[in-house]
C-alpha cells in the first residue's frame, strides 16, 4: 500500500508539474510576443518610430499589426521553427543588448530588403492578407500579385521586393512605376561636347543635359592578366596568366552616376512597352538617329540611398550599352564598356598583387574563427574601396574614396562593373601571350562583371576576381513578361563603368 | 445500347459471382477497386456540387439579365425552372429589339413582366441593370465584356452567373481572377457557365477519378468538332460595331474566337479533373470556310502540364467533316471518357461506367443548364460563399494561350500569357464605325501580334 502510494503522488505530482510548465511555458510565450516585450530588450528605437509611420499602425481598418506578427514565422507553420526561430532573435539581441552599444549598430542597413527578407516571413504576410486582390488594385498589380501565386517557393519571391516600407516607414519609397522624367538637379546645360586634341585626361559635357563625365587618359602598356596560384582567394578562372598588351582608352573616372544616367534616361525612355525583338531591331539599325532607351522602372531605383553622385544601379547590361550608345552618337565620340582586359589593366594601375594597395585578402576578409577574431587593420583597404568592411550596406558617392594609380575612383568596390566580353570560366586558356586587346568569348549567355560591390568581403573586390551576371536570377521578381531587358528587380549593387576610344585624329 | 446492357449485366454477374466466392482475390481488388486506389487530391479538398431537382426555398431574389441573346434567354428559363421565388426585373442589351423580344419571351413563358423602365440598352446597360437593384445578375454578353460586368457586379454586392468563357484576353484575366478573390470575401455566389461542372454523368466521373480509379493522370485528348455554328450577313443601315455584335461569334475581339468561346468546355474539363492548368501551347490553326468575322475555324493545340503531362486539344467547325465532341483522359491504370461516361483499365475492361437508369431513379432533374443554376440560388439562399470564376478563368486563359500559339506559330508559356498586354477591348465603345482593316485574319510565322 505505502508502495503505491508513493508511485501515485509521483505520478499525481508528475501530471502537476507537468501542467504547471505547460501553463507557464504558454503564458511566458504569450508575454513574450507583445510589443513591449520585444522593445524592452531590442533597442529599437527608431524602428519602433518608423513602424508607427508605417501602414501597418496607421491602417484604413484601425487594426494595429504588432512586430511579432511580421517577425515571427506563424506558428500554422511548425512550432519547432516557431520556436528555433524565436529563440534565435531572442538570443541574438539578448547578445546585443549586452556586448553592444545601440548607436553603434547601423539600424538604416536592417532597412535594406537585403536583411528584411530574412526576418519577415512570407506566410505572415499572407496569414492575414488572404485576398491579394482588394477592390481597386490596379492591373498591374493584379499582374505582380499572379506571378507571386504561381511561382513565390519555384523562385524564392518575398512579399518585401515589393513591399519594404510595409512594417516601417521609408520616405519616398514607392514600388510604383516611375512616372515623366527624372529632376537631375541644377547645373549648367551644355551646349556642345568636349573637343578633344591631345591624349589627356578631358571632362566630357553631354549637349543638352547638365551631365559631365570626367575621363581619365589611360596610356596603353603590357600587364599580366589575371592572378598567379599563389595569390591568396584566388579562384581558378582567374588563370592561367597571360601577358597581353592593350591600346591607350580614356576611362571614366567613376561610376556613371544617377545624375548621368537619368539625362539619358530622361531623353530616351518610352512610357509604352515595346516588344523587345523591336527595340533590339531599332537599335541595331545601321544609322540610329535616335536611341530608344529605358522603360520607366517600378518602385525606388536608388532604393532610397540617394541620387546625385551616387553610382546608378539596378539597370541592365543591355542598358548600360544603350546608354554608350547614347552617349557616342550625343558626342561624336565612341564610348563602350570595356573588355574585360582593359577593365583590369585600368583598376591594377601597374601593380600587380591583389590590391592595387597594400594587404592580404586573406588578413582583410578572415574565415572561420578568425573571423569571430577581427581585428585585421583594414585601414588601407577602407580609404580606396566601399566593401562590407565600411559600407553602410549601401553604395556611397566617390568623394569617400581615394583613386588608383591611374587616378580612378572606385574600380574595386561600391558597384559591380559590367564588361563588354562574355564571361567563360576558361576565358584565359584562348588568349595567347602577347595578345593585343584580347577579346572574350563571341558566344555566351552571361557577362563579366568585375570589382565587386558595397556588400561583398574584402576577398571579392581584388583585382582579378571575376564574376557574372546572372540575368534570370536577377529577374526573378518582375512580374512583367516579357520581363523587362532595362531594369533588374532582384539585383542592387551593379553598375557600370564607360570607356572612350581615342579618336583615330590623336596620335 | 444492347452492347451497353451487356457490359452492365457482365458486371453484375461478375459482382455476384465474385460475392460467391467463385472468382480469386486479385480479380476482385482489381474490379472493385477500394483499398489500391490512391486518391489524386484528398477529399474535401475539391468540391463536388451538391445536385437536388429543385432549389432550395428561402427569400425571393430579384435577377437581372445582362446579354438578350440566345443564351441570355436560355438562362432565364433555366434559372426559372431551377428555382421558385425569383423574378426578372431588370434587362439590358446594346439592342432595343433583343429586349423587346426578350420580355415578351418572359411575358409568355413565364407570366413575368419586366417593368419597362428596367430595360436599359446601350453599352452601359450593365451598370443600369446592375445598380436597379437586383440580388443576381445574369451576364450573357460576349465574352470580351464578362469581365468588366463581373467586376462591376461584384463590387455592388450582387450575385453573377457567367456565361463562359470569362475571358479572351490577358487584361480580362486578371480582372477575373482579382474579381473572384473580391466575389469570394464578400460571400458571393459566382456559378460559371461550364455547365458539366453541374452534370451528373461528369460530376460522378470526377469523383472516380479524383478516388485514383485511373491512377495519375498522365494526358488526355479533348475535341469539340463540329459544323458551321452560324453568322449574320451585314444588313443595310448597320455600323461596323453593330454588324460585329450581331455577329460576333465571328469575331475574335467578341468572342475569342471558336477554341476559347466554345471549346474551352473541354479544355476546362481536362484541368478541372486534373486540377492544375497548362504551361505552355504549341498547335495550329486556320481558316477554310468560315464565311464572315476574322476568326479561324480550326485549331490543333499541344498543352503541356507540369510533370510533362500532355493533352491535345482539337476543335473545329466546319460543315461535311466528322464530329466528336467529348474527352478522354489516360491515367496509369486506365482511362475515362466522356463519350459511354466508363472507366476502363489498361486491358479495356470497364472498370467503372455512370448509371444513367440509377440516376433517372433518384433524380427528376438531368439538365445541367437547369441544375447550374439550382447550385448558383442554392448559395445565394445559404448565403455560402461559392465562386467558380478563378477556375474558369483559368480554363478560358488556356483556351487564350493556345489560340495564339496557333496564331502566331510560336509556343506560348502561362508565364507569358498571363502578365501579357493583350487586350482586345477596342478604346471606345458606341454604335458607329471601327477600323475594320485592323481586324484581319492572323497569318502564323508573321511575328505579327493577333
Amino acid at each position: 500500500m505505502k508502495k503505491r502510494g508513493i508511485i501515485w503522488s509521483i505520478v499525481i505530482g508528475g501530471f502537476a508539474l507537468a501542467a504547471v510548465l505547460v501553463i507557464a511555458f504558454a503564458n511566458v510565450d504569450s508575454r513574450t510576443v507583445t510589443n513591449d516585450y520585444c522593445m524592452s530588450c531590442h533597442s529599437h528605437e527608431e524602428a519602433d518610430r518608423l513602424w508607427k509611420q508605417s501602414p501597418h499602425h496607421l491602417s484604413k481598418s484601425g487594426v494595429v499589426t504588432d512586430c511579432a506578427a511580421c517577425h515571427l514565422p506563424p506558428k500554422e507553420d511548425g512550432l519547432n521553427r516557431y520556436y528555433m526561430i524565436k529563440l534565435k532573435m531572442g538570443a541574438k539581441d539578448l547578445w546585443a543588448k549586452t556586448f553592444k552599444n545601440p548607436e553603434d549598430i547601423d539600424w538604416a542597413s536592417k532597412r535594406q530588403q537585403d536583411y528584411a527578407q530574412h526576418i519577415v516571413y512570407n506566410s505572415s504576410c499572407v496569414k492575414c492578407h488572404q485576398n491579394l486582390y482588394p477592390e481597386g488594385i490596379s492591373d498591374d498589380g493584379v499582374a505582380a500579385h499572379l506571378h507571386y501565386e504561381e511561382n513565390a517557393e519555384k523562385l524564392n519571391l518575398n512579399c518585401v521586393s515589393c513591399h519594404l516600407n510595409a512594417g516601417h516607414y521609408i520616405p519616398g519609397y514607392t514600388h510604383q512605376k516611375l512616372k515623366g522624367t527624372v529632376d537631375t538637379g541644377p547645373g549648367e546645360i551644355y551646349e556642345a561636347p568636349a573637343t578633344v586634341e591631345h591624349f589627356e585626361s578631358f571632362t566630357e559635357t553631354v549637349p543638352g543635359t547638365n551631365a559631365a563625365i570626367r575621363m581619365v587618359a589611360i596610356p596603353g602598356g603590357e600587364f599580366l592578366l589575371g592572378s598567379p596560384e599563389n595569390e591568396p582567394r584566388r579562384r581558378p578562372d582567374e588563370g592561367p596568366q597571360k601577358r597581353v598588351r592593350v591600346s591607350s582608352f580614356f576611362m571614366a573616372e567613376t561610376e556613371i552616376t544617377w545624375r548621368q544616367f537619368w539625362s539619358f534616361y530622361n531623353e530616351t525612355m518610352s512610357e509604352g512597352r515595346t516588344p523587345p525583338s523591336v527595340i533590339y531591331a531599332a537599335n541595331s539599325r545601321e544609322k540610329v538617329d535616335a536611341v530608344s532607351g529605358p522603360t520607366p522602372p517600378f518602385g525606388f531605383p536608388d532604393q532610397g540611398w540617394g541620387m546625385g553622385e551616387r553610382p546608378a544601379i539596378t539597370m541592365t547590361h543591355y542598358a548600360a550599352e544603350t546608354f554608350c550608345q547614347w552617349l557616342s552618337l550625343k558626342t561624336g565620340k565612341t564610348y563602350r564598356l570595356p573588355t574585360e582586359a582593359e577593365w583590369e589593366y585600368a583598376a591594377r594601375g601597374g601593380t600587380s598583387t591583389p590590391y592595387f594597395f597594400e594587404g592580404n585578402p586573406k588578413k582583410y576578409a578572415p574565415q572561420g574563427l578568425r573571423r569571430l577574431l577581427g581585428g585585421a587593420d583594414t585601414t588601407m583597404i577602407a580609404r580606396y574601396v566601399i566593401y562590407e568592411g565600411n559600407s553602410p550596406a549601401r553604395t556611397l558617392e566617390p568623394s569617400q574614396v581615394k583613386p588608383n594609380p591611374f587616378g580612378l575612383k572606385n574600380m574595386l568596390g561600391n558597384v559591380m562593373e559590367y564588361c563588354a566580353d562574355y564571361y567563360a570560366p576558361d576565358a584565359y586558356d584562348h588568349i595567347q601571350d602577347g595578345a593585343v586587346d584580347p577579346k572574350g568569348p563571341a558566344k555566351g549567355s552571361e557577362y563579366v562583371i568585375r570589382g565587386g560591390c558595397y556588400a561583398d568581403a574584402a576577398d571579392e573586390v581584388r583585382c582579378a576576381a571575376r564574376r557574372h551576371t546572372q540575368h534570370d536570377d536577377w529577374l526573378r521578381t518582375d512580374p512583367q513578361n516579357p520581363k523587362s531587358i532595362w531594369w533588374y528587380s532582384d539585383i542592387k549593387g551593379i553598375g557600370f563603368r564607360i570607356v572612350c576610344e581615342v579618336p583615330e585624329t590623336i596620335e | 445500347m444492347s452492347s451497353k446492357m451487356n457490359r452492365r449485366s457482365f458486371l453484375t454477374a461478375g459482382a455476384a459471382a465474385g460475392a460467391a466466392g467463385l472468382l480469386g482475390g486479385a480479380l476482385l481488388t482489381s474490379c472493385s477497386g477500394g483499398n489500391k486506389q490512391k486518391p489524386l487530391r484528398e477529399p474535401g479538398t475539391y468540391y463536388i456540387p451538391e445536385l437536388p431537382d429543385k432549389a432550395i426555398d428561402g427569400r425571393p431574389l430579384k435577377a437581372g439579365l445582362i446579354g438578350c441573346g440566345g443564351r441570355g434567354n436560355g438562362a432565364v428559363n433555366d434559372l426559372l425552372e431551377a428555382a421558385d421565388g425569383i423574378t426578372i426585373t431588370a434587362l439590358g442589351d446594346v439592342f432595343p429589339d433583343r429586349i423587346e423580344a426578350t420580355r415578351k419571351a418572359i411575358s409568355e413563358n413565364h407570366g413575368q413582366e419586366v417593368p419597362e423602365d428596367h430595360c436599359f440598352t446601350g453599352f452601359d446597360a450593365y451598370q443600369k441593370v446592375i445598380d436597379s437593384g437586383v440580388d443576381m445578375v445574369i451576364v450573357a454578353t460576349p465574352p470580351v465584356f464578362r469581365p468588366v460586368h463581373f467586376q462591376y457586379a461584384t463590387s455592388k454586392g450582387v450575385h453573377s452567373f457567367l456565361e463562359k468563357p470569362i475571358c479572351v484576353d490577358a487584361k480580362g484575366y486578371r480582372t477575373i481572377m482579382a474579381t473572384a478573390k473580391q466575389a469570394e470575401a464578400k460571400g458571393l455566389s459566382v456559378v460559371t457557365g461550364t455547365q458539366r461542372h453541374h452534370q451528373r454523368a461528369y460530376v460522378e466521373s470526377f469523383k472516380k477519378i479524383q478516388e485514383g480509379l485511373i491512377g495519375e493522370i498522365t494526358g488526355g485528348n479533348v475535341y469539340w468538332n463540329q459544323g458551321m455554328l452560324w453568322y449574320r450577313e451585314r444588313q443595310a443601315g448597320w455600323s461596323d460595331m453593330e454588324w460585329m455584335i450581331r455577329d460576333w461569334v465571328n469575331w475574335k475581339w467578341l468572342s475569342g474566337d471558336h477554341i476559347v468561346e466554345q471549346h474551352v468546355h473541354n479544355i476546362d474539363v481536362f484541368t478541372w479533373m486534373l486540377g492544375a492548368h497548362p504551361v505552355k501551347a504549341t498547335g495550329v490553326g486556320s481558316r477554310q470556310r468560315r464565311i464572315t468575322g476574322d476568326q479561324y475555324d480550326n485549331f490543333s493545340i499541344d498543352f503541356e502540364f507540369e510533370n510533362g503531362i500532355h493533352m491535345h486539344s482539337f476543335c473545329r467547325q466546319i460543315d461535311g467533316c466528322s464530329s466528336n465532341v467529348s474527352e478522354f483522359i489516360q491515367g496509369t491504370k486506365g482511362s475515362w471518357n466522356s463519350q459511354d461516361f466508363a472507366i476502363r483499365d489498361l486491358q479495356g475492361n470497364i472498370l467503372w461506367q455512370y448509371d444513367e437508369e440509377a440516376a433517372k431513379e433518384q433524380f427528376t432533374q438531368h439538365n445541367p443548364y437547369v441544375l447550374e443554376h439550382v447550385d448558383w440560388v442554392n448559395h445565394i439562399r445559404k448565403g455560402e460563399a461559392h465562386v467558380e470564376a478563378a477556375e474558369t478563368g483559368q480554363s478560358s486563359l488556356a483556351g487564350t494561350m493556345g489560340r495564339e500559339a496557333a496564331y502566331t506559330g510560336n509556343t506560348v508559356t502561362w508565364d507569358e500569357i498571363s502578365a501579357s498586354e493583350m487586350d482586345y477591348m477596342p478604346e471606345k465603345l458606341e454604335l458607329g464605325k471601327m477600323n475594320m482593316k485592323a481586324y484581319t485574319v492572323p497569318v502564323p510565322g508573321t511575328g505579327k501580334e493577333a
